[in-house]
């Protein structure tokens, strides 16, 4: 292959890859002041070179655009983020979903700990894990200890998504209603029905995490 | 004395054993009254569901009646019938929004906020790059304001702004703790 045509194709590699984060720039640029956009471009360009999905990055600072944060508060905003991405996909795998990373670093942020993402991971290998982190980040902040959280949804792994988007909806409603959220997750836990260690519940596949 | 008594009490037997003379149509009319009754048929079917469809009447006191309800009003509690968890085909609990349809990978999540005094409402989230301009609600009766808004799987965070100012939670879901800005906000969870 010519030098020309070397160069040829990487700057048509180039400009692809450059349209989505063009695109993000424009949002970014239309709600951010000069100096916070160019500070939060420099967390998205940090985030790409890690490997890590941008469209959270940039949800949080048009997030704090929209509430009227300083500046500053958003750029530490998107750099915490990024930190809870990175740490979500050490522990859920490189092979991770943008919507697993997000639902990770949600749990991480709530309270649980990195062992629980991995052993959720592990006891779901083959299927999403959206809707689990999203529960377990949600039993977390509505007051259920991280680890009980973790051990009920590492114990729910079998259920489909409905059942375990049902399981948090009636343990809120139970939680609204008065009852310690640690007994009312334990009581609802109970209720989810047709699970049995060995269950595994049909749904979207998702590649294991590759081993370092 | 003890023979005139004797004689005495013969008398009064013989005529208790005299048997009243009876009117002599009495036993025609008897008959006739026995030709209106009903046949009596032999046991099957259908007389027993005519036995059982007989109206009965039941009478009792106003206590044991009060004492009635009061059972059977403590029985539809226990079994939950007045319970505040309904259960309906389309899920929509009190503490969520409610999710309407799912297509496509995509669920149709509505949102709905009671806001009598509100001129407007929009609502916020990380599904609308937060743009307070995206997604009005539109109002209905009674104060209520709604919109339905397709979500992808997974955990949603989103507010609503009153008046393009106030910043609220939804109540009737779970808070999203946002330690970066301090602003109240919501979460829903879809499932796949």
């Amino acid at each position: 292959m010519t030098a020309s045509k070397t160069l040829l194709i990487a700057a048509a590699l180039l400009a692809v890859t450059a349209v989505p984060s063009v695109a993000q720039d424009a949002r970014l640029a239309r709600r951010l002041d000069a100096a916070t956009y160019a500070q939060v471009q420099g967390e998205l360009d940090s985030a790409r070179l890690a490997g890590l999905p941008t469209e959270p990055l940039v949800e949080r600072a048009l997030e704090g655009a929209s509430k009227n944060a300083a500046g500053p508060r958003i750029v530490a905003a998107v750099h915490r983020l990024a930190g809870d991405l990175a740490s979500a996909r050490r522990a859920l795998g490189e092979t991770s979903t943008t919507a697993e990373l997000e639902g990770g670093a949600s749990a991480l942020r709530a309270g649980a700990d990195s062992a629980a993402l991995t052993e959720l991971r592990h006891s779901r290998p083959r299927r999403q894990l959206t809707v689990p982190l999203a529960v377990l980040a949600d039993l977390v902040a509505r007051g259920v200890p991280a680890d009980t959280a973790a051990r009920f949804v590492v114990s729910l792994a079998p259920a489909s998504d409905e059942q375990l988007v049902m399981f948090q909806r009636n343990v809120e409603r139970d939680i609204a209603l008065g009852a310690p959220p640690i007994a009312a997750a334990a009581v609802r836990m109970t209720g989810v029905t047709g699970l049995t260690s060995g269950d595994a519940a049909p749904g979207p596949q998702a590649s294991p995490p590759r081993k370092p | 004395m003890r023979e005139e008594r004797d004689e005495l009490i013969d008398r009064i037997a013989a005529e208790l054993r005299v048997v009243p003379p009876l009117d002599p149509a009495l036993d025609a009319r008897i008959m006739a009254e026995v030709a209106t009754l009903p046949a009596h048929e032999p046991g099957g079917v259908g007389a027993a569901v005519r036995w059982l469809a007989r109206p009965l009447t039941l009478r009792v006191s106003p206590i044991a009646g009060l004492a009635l309800a009061a059972g059977v009003a403590a029985l539809l509690l226990w079994t939950g019938v007045f319970s505040r968890r309904d259960t309906v085909a389309l899920e929509t609990p009190a503490a969520a929004p409610g999710i309407l349809l799912a297509h496509q990978g995509r669920s149709t999540v509505q949102f709905v906020l009671v806001s009598p005094d509100a001129k407007t409402v929009t609502l916020v989230g990380d599904f609308n790059d937060w743009d307070a301009a995206a997604t009005p609600l539109h109002r209905a009766q009674a104060g209520a304001w709604s919109v339905a808004v397709q979500l992808v799987p997974g955990r949603h965070r989103y507010a609503f702004i009153v008046d393009g100012v106030r910043w609220i939670a939804d109540p009737t879901a779970p808070p999203a703790p946002d330690d970066d800005f301090g602003s109240p906000g919501s979460v829903v969870t879809v499932g796949a």
